[in-house]
């Protein structure tokens, strides 16, 4: 133990005494991200005001058409009517940006509306825009006319409107505030804290044994009178604590973010400060150890096998790739956890941090997830072990 | 004591290695080592010549434990290799041409780390460190981040980090071979320290000049097997050109 010990002392000085680990581990996750989602949130958000607040040019060909549709475009503030350009000229005229928007009533409009048929208006518009903006704004618009329309239709038929709507929905959700946002964010959260997991273990590991390798320090290690799983397991659990730091750190900073956006409405501030309980957060870290245990084991292999740093770190990187994918999946809408799901790791962990978040995981499918990523650790620490006692794996290249 | 016995070590070879070596080797495994004897013993400082890729750092590692021989036996200090390598390991001074040290601890953090892996208590490290890095000048630089130490700063380090368990057994794999004279010249003071206290010193080097002026006994090793064993006396009696350096060459090309 005290072997163990010493090592595993060493190797975390030595590691929280590397810049670049130090700046994987604490600096990008807790600074950097919330950072990075601030300004991402801060600039999508005075984008979508200036968008709201943006005066439209819209050319309007009414030929006399409509006056109550035209009286209601002309009337708006936020839109700036332009007549007399000619019709062909106008799909152009959106496209250079001349304009933002056309407005074209067909000659039989009023007509068709009088014989109580439809009427055509079309619409020329760039949906690549601002949020949409155009479409939504002239949208509501037309559609306030047409109700206009479909309330005189009613009265000169002497009709009730509620005719044209012979059933009618009651809406009673069920699903509790944490539920809903357990569903809809809680996918996002294993997303950062998987990814900063792989991250944070990654440079420790590489550091620490292909580093070591290329150093020359492996090989007077290898002289001192400890066995080789002791030396493993020192580094071991410093690529495991590294990463666990990392992906707690990253949650720190996802929360320290959330409340730092003063534009996000603050019962959703509050509901997901909610979700986030001690029970909540320690479930998630219970799911994070073996997982970690099995990306520390798994990337220290590929270090072990490495020549120098710079092969593990060409090996290592595209894995993140393999990493990201399965948690991917686990935030499309339909993949559930299920018995089949809770067996495949990383999306196991995505889809149960879900469901966890939403207060709505059950407890034989959990206890499945734990067996999966328990049983996988021990099988790459098992791995491990076995390839850092080989004389061909440990002295590749050295 | 150091006894090496009939010892073959042979690796396999993958197929990009194969590419790498040439179309000129087609085996599957190569023996880098093959039938080696020979006996280091206490008091007396054993030499390994030979030329690059002979096989003297695979001789060294196997007797350091860190590989484990194919065929025959080494003992070290009365214990077995392979039978007994955390024993052997506890009496034996490993040191590289490398310096081998953690760039980011300070020589005292590399030297206590070492101590304890060694499972020194804390009276006999005290005492030891006092006494090791008054003899080679670490002191004044004991705090400073190894990194930012001189290489010759960082050879004295790993000289103290070899010899702080006062090991019986002291095993130098081309250490002086890219030092400046100065530096070289501390480890062959260091070198002869261990004969006078005793030890069973084995080392390899390229220089003739350390050949001469250290060795007792001297193995030379080509291509994995031995073409002389004996001492350097008889080694200098049965020289047939004018230089140590001449004859190694000559017998080199002989075999």
């Amino acid at each position: 133990m005290s072997t163990f010990l010493t090592i595993f002392r060493k190797e975390f000085t030595d590691t929280i005494r590397d810049r670049r680990t130090l700046f994987m581990m604490i600096v990008f996750p807790l600074l950097l991200v919330p950072a990075l989602m601030i300004v991402v949130t801060n600039i999508q958000m005075s984008s979508m005001k200036k968008a709201e607040e943006k005066v439209l040019r819209v050319a309007l060909v009414a030929r006399a058409n409509a006056p109550g549709l035209v009286a209601a475009l002309t009337g708006r503030p936020d839109l700036r009517i332009i007549e007399g350009i000619p019709a062909d000229s106008m799909e152009a005229m959106i496209a250079r940006d001349s304009i933002d928007a056309a407005v074209l009533i067909a000659p039989d409009f009023d007509a068709a509306v009088a014989h109580m048929t439809r009427g055509t208006i079309r619409l020329f518009y760039k949906s690549s825009d601002d949020f949409d903006m155009v479409k939504r704004r002239l949208s509501g618009v037309i559609g306030t006319y047409e109700k206009q329309l479909v309330a005189e239709r009613f009265a000169v038929l002497k009709m009730d409107p509620a005719i044209i709507n012979p059933v009618m929905i009651e809406e009673h959700d069920v699903a509790s505030m944490k539920e809903r946002i357990g569903k809809s964010v809680g996918g996002m959260v294993p997303y950062l804290f998987v990814i900063f997991c792989f991250m944070g273990a990654m440079y420790p590991a590489i550091d620490l044994a292909a580093g070591e390798k290329e150093r020359g320090t492996m090989e007077t290690l290898l002289t001192a009178p400890v066995s080789r799983f002791q030396i493993l397991l020192g580094k071991f659990a410093v690529v495991v604590l590294t990463g666990l730091l990392s992906a707690v750190v990253s949650i720190l900073g996802i929360l320290f973010a959330v409340r730092r956006l003063t534009k996000i409405p603050p019962e959703i501030v509050n509901a997901v400060m909610a979700i986030l309980d001690v029970q909540t957060v320690l479930l998630v870290l219970s799911l994070l150890l073996p997982l970690t245990v099995f990306f520390a084991a798994f990337l220290l292999s590929v270090s072990v096998f490495a020549k120098s740093y710079k092969e593990a770190q060409s090996m290592i990187s595209p894995l993140m790739i393999v990493v990201i994918l399965p948690v991917m999946i686990g935030l499309f809408p339909g993949i559930e956890l299920d018995p089949v799901t809770a067996l495949i790791p990383v999306l196991n962990v995505s889809l149960a941090t879900k469901e966890i978040i939403a207060g709505t995981i059950k407890t034989g499918l959990l206890l499945e997830v734990y067996a999966s990523l328990f049983v996988l650790a021990g099988l790459s620490l098992f791995g491990c072990a076995r390839w850092f006692e080989r004389e061909e794996t440990i002295f590749r290249g050295v | 004591m150091i006894v090496v016995d009939s010892v073959t070590k042979t690796f396999s070879v993958s197929r990009q290695q194969r590419r790498e070596m040439g179309p000129e080797f087609r085996g599957a495994r190569i023996d880098a080592v093959r039938e080696i004897s020979f006996t280091c013993r206490p008091g007396r400082i054993f030499t390994l010549l030979g030329p690059n890729g002979a096989g003297k750092t695979t001789m060294l590692r196997m007797i350091a434990t860190m590989l484990k021989p194919t065929g025959g036996s080494i003992t070290v200090a009365g214990f077995d290799v392979v039978k007994q390598p955390v024993e052997v390991r506890k009496r034996i001074g490993f040191l590289t041409g490398s310096t081998g040290l953690y760039d980011r601890l300070t020589p005292d953090e590399m030297i206590k780390y070492y101590a304890d892996l060694y499972g020194m208590d804390a009276q006999t490290y005290g005492r030891r460190r006092e006494e090791i890095f008054g003899l080679l000048g670490i002191q004044e630089f004991a705090g400073r981040r190894i990194g930012k130490l001189s290489s010759g700063m960082k050879q004295k380090v790993s000289l103290a980090r070899t010899i702080i368990h006062n090991p019986d057994v002291v095993v130098f794999d081309e250490a002086t071979a890219a030092l400046d004279v100065v530096t070289s010249r501390a480890i062959i003071q260091l070198i002869k320290r261990c004969r006078e206290e005793n030890k069973t010193v084995i080392f390899s080097t390229h220089r003739m000049g350390e050949v001469s002026l250290l060795s007792d006994d001297l193995a030379i090793i080509h291509r994995g097997t031995l073409i002389f064993n004996g001492t350097y006396k008889e080694f200098e009696t049965q020289m047939q050109t004018r230089s140590v350096e001449d004859e190694f060459v000559r017998l080199v090309e002989a075999a």
